[in-house]
């Protein structure tokens, strides 16, 4: 009998025992704390005015530098264990290989979720702490952490595939790596060209943008209405990326 | 005897090599058949199509009285319990941990996995991390991850394969007292003879995705009776006088094999010989050894 979603959502979790993986966005979180410390300590009284927006336009470059990373740590920690105890053969006796592969994937979600909600309280934290006087919009905060947990979703299912393909972890880790340089240096290419590297959509929707005055070297923020038509089809092409790394992986024969 | 696993014309190709070839398997149920042949012969393969991890090419399967589909594959192998290859296991966690898993997978309380860890007499290292088990070790775990649930039927393939003499007849015990304390059927993959021979009720021999021979092992001891080999001083022409004299025999390296060992023939090989002018040097009765009978059937040399 194929076990119902939740008993193999159960089963992901037994597995999980002892791997410590909720540390992963803790540890990715606590790097980005340290860093928006450290920008915001140094930030002027007219930039802390605006801090929100200082966040939302920094915090995306952050992003893509550290989340394929974490995609790709996640992924592998996930899948490993699988390749390493040589799993899969008993247990595709037990679930389809597509509930399998959706099932990893919703757990792998779970702990981008838990970075992208600390984000999410970072920037209300951050907005106590240093006393920002605008005042934060929420539908901003949603829309920009709906691009940051949609491009993670699509880098995770990538990785995923990778990790459950390679009989060595280092593979799926080094593209990871190599997608945060990917991801750092789309920014500075000419639109259309960046638009091809996935890795860089952390700043393809911007929810906010900056002005830097050359001669009296001071920047200023402002919001930017969000590009939704562009996003929705993102959505529709993290679906489709997903739905061809689940069908890749499934026609491999274990 | 009904049949549990049944197969007609099943066929796996890759890059259009057979590696399994119109393969008819009949397993009867309460059975230990024992599935033999050589390395890269299409065993596992085999083993995988049953579990419906691989599709077939071509062809059917029919598994505990039921035609399998991709539909009911599940429903039909949460029947089943196996055994592939290596042991599969969660190293990080511990043997009960990892039992709890297949309990949570195959939808059956965990009580029962104290009764699966004392057949395969795991009780005391259910706490300890699988990792630090030894192989032996891990095969009895994943023997007793595939008992869970009560199975009807069990696919192991090569479950004693790098495992020392002690663990190799620790395995063996546990097999053998499968169907008859449990009522489980079991097919076993093996390229050992011996060991099949130890344990198996039923045999199947397959080489290049052929099989080759299916029946009792007993049948297949009948095919090791006794030959006779005979020497003469001209081998040759004693070969065509029998020949001519329409007795069965063939031309072996060192003799004449009598095909027939029956008295009757006998006599009538032996004085048609004499009255032909040949001299009769030895007369020497050989038993035929199971690696004799598989060399016969495949036609090569192989280790087994």
């Amino acid at each position: 009998m194929n076990p119902s979603l939740f008993r193999q959502l159960q089963a992901e979790y037994q597995k999980g025992r002892r791997r410590h993986l909720l540390l992963l966005p803790l540890g990715f979180l606590s790097f980005q704390i340290l860093w928006a410390a450290w920008q915001l300590q140094n930030a002027s009284e007219s930039e802390l005015r605006t801090g929100y927006l200082l966040l939302f336009h920094h915090l995306p470059m952050m992003n893509a530098i550290l989340l394929p990373m974490m995609s790709a740590v996640i992924a592998s920690r996930l899948c490993d264990m699988e390749i390493k105890g040589d799993t899969l053969k008993l247990l595709y006796t037990m679930q389809r290989q597509g509930r399998f592969y959706d099932c990893k994937y919703l757990t792998g979600l779970q702990y981008l979720a838990a970075f992208t909600l600390g984000q999410g309280a970072l920037i209300l934290l951050a907005g106590k702490l240093w006393h920002f006087t605008e005042p934060l919009r929420g539908i901003m905060l949603l829309e920009y952490l709906a691009v940051t947990f949609s491009v993670s979703a699509a880098l995770l299912a990538i990785q995923q595939m990778l990790s459950l393909f390679s009989s060595n972890q280092i593979l799926p880790l080094t593209a990871g790596l190599i997608g945060c340089f990917l991801g750092l240096f789309s920014m500075f290419f000419p639109k259309p060209i960046a638009r091809l590297f996935l890795w860089g959509y952390y700043a393809a929707f911007p929810v906010a943008s900056m002005d830097w005055e050359r001669s009296t070297r001071i920047a200023s923020y402002y919001e930017v209405p969000f590009p939704w038509t562009g996003f929705l089809v993102f959505l529709a092409a993290v679906v489709l990326i997903y739905l061809l790394c689940r069908t890749i992986t499934i026609r491999k024969e274990v | 005897m009904k049949s549990i696993i049944t197969t007609e014309a099943l066929t796996k190709r890759y890059h259009q090599k057979a590696v399994v070839n119109q393969l008819d398997l009949s397993v009867p149920s309460g059975s230990i058949y024992g599935f033999l042949g050589p390395n890269g012969a299409g065993k596992s393969t085999t083993i995988k199509l049953l579990l419906g991890l691989i599709k077939p090419t071509t062809g059917s399967i029919r598994l505990l009285e039921n035609e399998v589909t991709e539909k009911n594959r599940l429903t039909i192998l949460s029947n089943t319990g196996s055994l592939i290859e290596s042991p599969a296991y969660y190293g990080h966690l511990s043997g009960e941990e990892n039992l709890r898993i297949i309990c949570t997978l195959k939808n059956v309380p965990e009580t029962e996995i104290s009764r699966v860890l004392k057949i395969v007499r795991m009780e005391g290292q259910k706490d300890k991390k699988v990792r630090q088990y030894s192989l032996g070790m891990k095969q009895r775990l994943g023997l007793a991850a595939a008992l869970l649930g009560n199975p009807r039927l069990l696919l192991l393939d090569e479950p004693t394969n790098g495992l020392d003499p002690a663990g190799i007849q620790e395995m063996r015990d546990l097999i053998c007292s499968l169907p008859a304390q449990y009522g489980i059927t079991v097919l076993i993959s093996s390229h050992l003879l011996s060991e099949i021979d130890q344990m198996a009720t039923h045999v199947g021999i397959i080489d290049r995705g052929h099989l080759l021979f299916q029946d009792s092992l007993s049948c297949l001891h009948e095919h090791s009776k006794s030959q006779l080999l005979l020497h003469t001083d001209d081998d040759t022409k004693a070969a065509q006088v029998l020949k001519a004299h329409r007795i069965p025999a063939e031309r072996r390296k060192n003799g004449l094999c009598l095909c027939h060992s029956e008295d009757a023939l006998v006599i009538e090989a032996v004085s048609t010989l004499v009255r032909s002018g040949i001299g009769i040097l030895r007369l020497n009765e050989q038993q035929m050894s199971l690696e004799d009978i598989f060399l016969r059937l495949t036609g090569r040399q192989v280790s087994l």
